[in-house]
């Protein structure tokens, strides 16, 4: 165990050649080193051993599925989960000495890294007006002051409540009742900024707004695309259930703007081919697209499925699946074999041959599944995208059977359970309906504001009052100068947290930190011992219980907090069991199972090794969608017009980093070791650009709207990056994503096609 | 591949015949080789066979199916896996024919068994005697899946199935 930094950490950068391969024995090295500067042997080993089995911690890690019960490893857990999970279950505490040492105004000078490092977060603290720093408070005075806060507002909307996707079901529950009880939607949450894109893209199309495959179909698929995803680093046990395929003899396809290792080779350290053999090849071909390409790809790869079927009648599409099953083909049809090679071409950055060994691909394939993540949603046309994604999977029967669907993989653990239960700002009637006959009162109709609009609305003074329940919004949220300024002049910002993050350091005129219990700690309530449930990306619903002892005993854990706040700020109005939620979160199950299709007879169900597994309508060949059946949709999209001198760059995490927090200031896998302020550039485009290696540069973004985005301080790394594009770390890089750059329909920010220019500092 | 064929005539109508094989979680009751199913949706079964103390895990889907009519399935995977249809028709009111087919190869648990002469045939010859022993044991069956599968496309059979319980809003 170490202490932690009291200055930043300051390295020189240094630049190796990418890795073509990911995991294997330096991965477990990497996982135990940083686990055990965190935590004690004896804590790495309870938690590790207990990662993602039944009746022990799932990792807040990911929300990749676990395999069946019987078929986990011993240590079914990744590199980047075990360092998820042990820089939670860290010794290092933070205590109000520390807060007395450290004014806020210092703390936000701080990197996101050295926050972090500073350890757990152990008691109440408040910053009150005018003050430079926190001080501790009681719960009780806590929260009274954010209830007293909230009674104030002149209207419920004033205030936002956000979620992140640690929360549990029982949390989010919670949350959105009180939100609701209390008079607002306004429950903005990191769905909005990851994969708001996916929802509405399958909703329309599927009637479904969640992935249809399970790991067993990966396992059993013929052909898998990776679109715009990084399994290495962002899911890595996705790469069993990969490397299971590929030994299954599957094919895939990666297509991304960067070479990852993780989609080039695998070396699971569990099998000894992983240890001293050569792994498992993963992308058998990869296709170095231009950000923002995929549209164009799967358009293209239609209009030749299409012609192929015009060659050959009756052998290439499923024919009965379109006719009883979906409707809108013949427009989509019509649509698609009008798209011009050029244009498909200029987009994409492919040769029409790479497209057509694709279409080949497909044709061998009786089973495709397509996977993708946020280097698809986060474009400004990334619904249309999608649409086009399940076009092409409609096309061969690709949906509704085994070994074949859409995939969206996600990020935070339970960021799916969480809308499951009710976390959206446009819930629809029939769940507020459910909500109202449940509980007595008439939850408010109008929708409330999603993640960009509640900034926006904080920034213009029309919410006063904001409330994060996990996460760390200020850094997560774009055009970081604009959301800090939005957070400044909130009356009062809270945030239940673990650990210290900058969202606490960039507040409101009153902040208050609520330290809260983790994943890995025991929650002892009234009712005695309680587990929460979350859902994983293939709509498993399954059980989660701490092992540790609590960092604090002044941690309250997410239910208590919200549970006391709404008994404070609501009363008897309306009358709702808060205290029995507090003492026993099966009390909570109980009414989720009365109000959440699917979850009935939950409190039994969740219990069982696996827990639950909610069906997919589109399995069930049902598709609520507006038609009764699957839609085929027409799909147009305008690449974004990049002016000689610019580049379309993308923010990426590194290797060593969890969503906003950065563990170390490398990226191993892309050969970045000791800086995180680097631009990743294809050497052409330098060569173009009139730039070498090691540059430095600052990082300009091109908006309309007369306010300069810039990013200071980078060098400048040539990098394998596809022509055109750059790259460069988040959270960093999110002060050039303006809060108006947002995908058509979903208002999810575009985070991966900003445009830039790249300015010499000398 | 070897194809082993079998009948039985079970004394239960049609429905009740056909509903009862459709409950797959139970066939370890009837079948000795069948140690543990899950059903993972309509069309995805996981089947763990054995023999003595050897266990061999199977993915199953139905490729099609139609009530009171047929199964026809096949283990996913590659290379020569076992496969087979079973087909009900109704003798009488109170009987029904049970037609199963099997196709057993491959380096596998089955194969083996198929490769060894006289053993399969022996084996599921039993298992099907056993079915009809608890279908009739039963009279009557609990429960049934009345969908159709074409092409392994579930086709919901009833209009309230139409109606999957499960939260369709979009998920970010």
């Amino acid at each position: 165990m170490k202490k932690p930094p009291r200055e930043e950490p300051k390295e020189d950068l240094t630049v190796t050649p990418p890795k073509t391969w990911a995991a294997g024995v330096p991965a477990v090295v990497h996982a135990l080193e940083y686990s055990l500067e965190q935590t004690s042997p004896r804590e790495t080993a309870v938690d590790l051993l207990t990662m993602n089995q039944v009746g022990g911690i799932d990792c807040p890690g990911c929300a990749w599925a676990d395999p069946a019960p019987g078929h986990r490893h011993r240590n079914e857990y990744c590199e980047n989960g075990a360092k998820h999970i042990n820089d939670e279950a860290t010794t290092r505490r933070i205590t109000r000495e520390f807060f007395r040492e450290h004014p806020v105004s210092e703390l936000a000078r701080r990197s996101d890294l050295w926050l972090n490092q500073q350890g757990r977060l152990t008691e109440p603290m408040v910053k009150r007006p005018g003050s430079d720093h926190y001080e501790p408070i009681s719960w009780r005075d806590a929260l009274q002051l954010l209830a007293g806060e909230l009674k104030a507002l002149a209207s419920p909307d004033e205030a936002a409540f956000y979620t992140s996707g640690r929360v549990s079901n029982e949390a989010a529950f919670v949350l959105q009742l009180f939100a609701r009880a209390f008079g607002t939607n306004n429950l903005p949450d990191c769905s909005n900024m990851c994969h708001e894109s996916s929802g509405f893209a399958l909703h329309e199309t599927l009637g479904t707004g969640k992935g249809t495959v399970s790991l067993e179909d990966l396992h059993h698929a013929d052909l898998i695309f990776l679109v715009g995803q990084n399994p290495g680093t962002n899911h890595p046990r996705q790469l069993s259930a990969l490397e299971e395929a590929k030994l299954n003899g599957a094919r895939i396809v990666a297509v991304n703007t960067l070479p990852e290792a993780g989609l080039r080779r695998f070396k699971n350290p569990q099998k000894p081919r992983g240890i001293v053999g050569q792994g498992v090849q993963i992308a058998d071909r990869f296709l170095h697209i231009r950000p923002g390409g995929d549209l164009a790809l799967f358009q293209g790869l239609n209009r030749l499925l299409l012609e192929a079927e015009d060659a050959r009648p009756g052998e290439v599409l499923a024919r009965e699946f379109i006719e009883s099953d979906t409707s809108g083909f013949e427009e989509f049809a019509e649509h698609a074999r009008q798209v011009g090679w050029d244009d498909l071409l200029a987009a994409t950055g492919l040769t029409r041959a790479e497209i057509e060994a694709v279409r080949d691909d497909v044709l061998r394939s009786e089973r495709v599944i397509v996977c993708w993540a946020m280097g698809v949603t986060q474009h400004k046309h990334a619904v249309p995208t999608i649409r086009e994604i399940v076009n092409f999977l409609l096309l061969r029967g690709n949906l509704g059977r085994a070994g074949a669907g859409a995939c969206p993989v996600r990020g935070h653990s339970n960021v799916q359970g969480d809308r499951t239960v009710g976390i959206w700002e446009q819930m629809p009637d029939h769940f507020l309906d459910a909500l109202r006959d449940e509980f007595g009162f008439e939850p408010p109709r109008p929708h409330g504001l999603d993640s960009v609009n509640t900034v926006k609305a904080m920034h213009e003074g029309r919410v006063k009052v904001f409330l994060g329940v996990a996460g760390n919004f200020v850094r997560a949220a774009p055009d970081s100068d604009f959301t800090e300024a939005a957070m400044r002049r909130c009356h009062l910002t809270a945030h239940v947290s673990t650990k210290l993050n900058r969202s606490h350091t960039v507040c409101g005129g009153t902040a208050l930190i609520l330290p809260t219990l983790g994943r890995t700690e025991k929650d002892l309530q009234a009712g005695g011992e309680q587990f929460v449930t979350v859902e994983n990306s293939m709509s498993e619903v399954h059980t989660s219980h701490g092992k540790l002892k609590p960092a604090s005993p002044l941690l309250l854990s997410e239910v208590a907090i919200l549970s006391r706040l709404a008994r404070h700020t609501l009363g008897t109005t309306p009358d709702l069991p808060w205290e029995e939620f507090e003492a026993d979160y099966g009390a909570i199950r109980d009414r989720i199972s009365r109000v959440v299709p699917g979850l009935h007879d939950f409190n039994r169900r969740v219990t069982r090794p696996g827990g639950i597994r909610l069906p997919n309508p589109v399995n069930e060949g049902v598709y609520p969608t507006a038609t009764g059946k699957a839609m085929f949709t027409r799909n147009s999209w305008e690449m974004p017009q990049v002016p000689e001198g610019h580049l379309l760059l993308q923010t990426l995490r590194s290797h060593d980093q969890w969503n906003t927090i950065p563990y170390t200031l490398n990226d191993r896998y892309r050969g970045i070791h000791g800086s995180r302020q680097v631009v990743l550039v294809n050497p052409a485009d330098l060569t173009a650009l009139g730039l070498a290696e090691g540059d430095r540069v600052d990082l300009v973004s091109v908006w309309d709207g007369g306010v300069e985005r810039r990013a200071e301080g980078f060098q400048v790394v040539p990098y394998p990056a596809s022509r055109g594009s750059a790259a460069a770390y988040y959270p960093e890089t999110q002060v050039l994503v303006p809060l108006d750059s947002v995908a058509d329909i979903s208002n999810q920010p575009t985070s991966k096609g900003i445009l830039v220019r790249l300015e010499p500092t000398g | 591949m070897k194809t082993i064929e079998n009948t039985v005539a079970v004394s239960v109508p049609l429905r009740t015949a056909y509903d009862q094989w459709t409950q797959f979680e139970t066939f370890p009751r009837f079948m000795s080789g069948v140690k543990r199913v899950r059903q993972q949706t309509c069309s995805v079964s996981v089947w763990v066979v054995g023999a003595g103390p050897l266990r061999q895990e199977f993915t199953v889907e139905i490729l099609e199916q139609a009530p009171d009519s047929h199964v026809v399935w096949r283990t996913l995977g590659r290379g020569d896996l076992p496969r087979g249809e079973v087909r009900f028709r109704a003798l009488a009111e109170d009987s029904t024919e049970v037609g199963l087919l099997v196709e057993l190869g491959g380096r596998n648990l089955a194969g083996a068994l198929g490769a060894v002469p006289g053993v399969a045939e022996r084996v599921l010859g039993r298992d099907l005697t056993r079915f009809k022993y608890f279908a009739e044991g039963l009279g009557e069956a609990t429960a049934g899946w009345r969908g159709t599968i074409r092409g392994g496309h579930v086709q919901p059979g009833m209009p309230e199935e139409a109606k999957s319980p499960t939260p369709t809003w979009p998920m970010g």
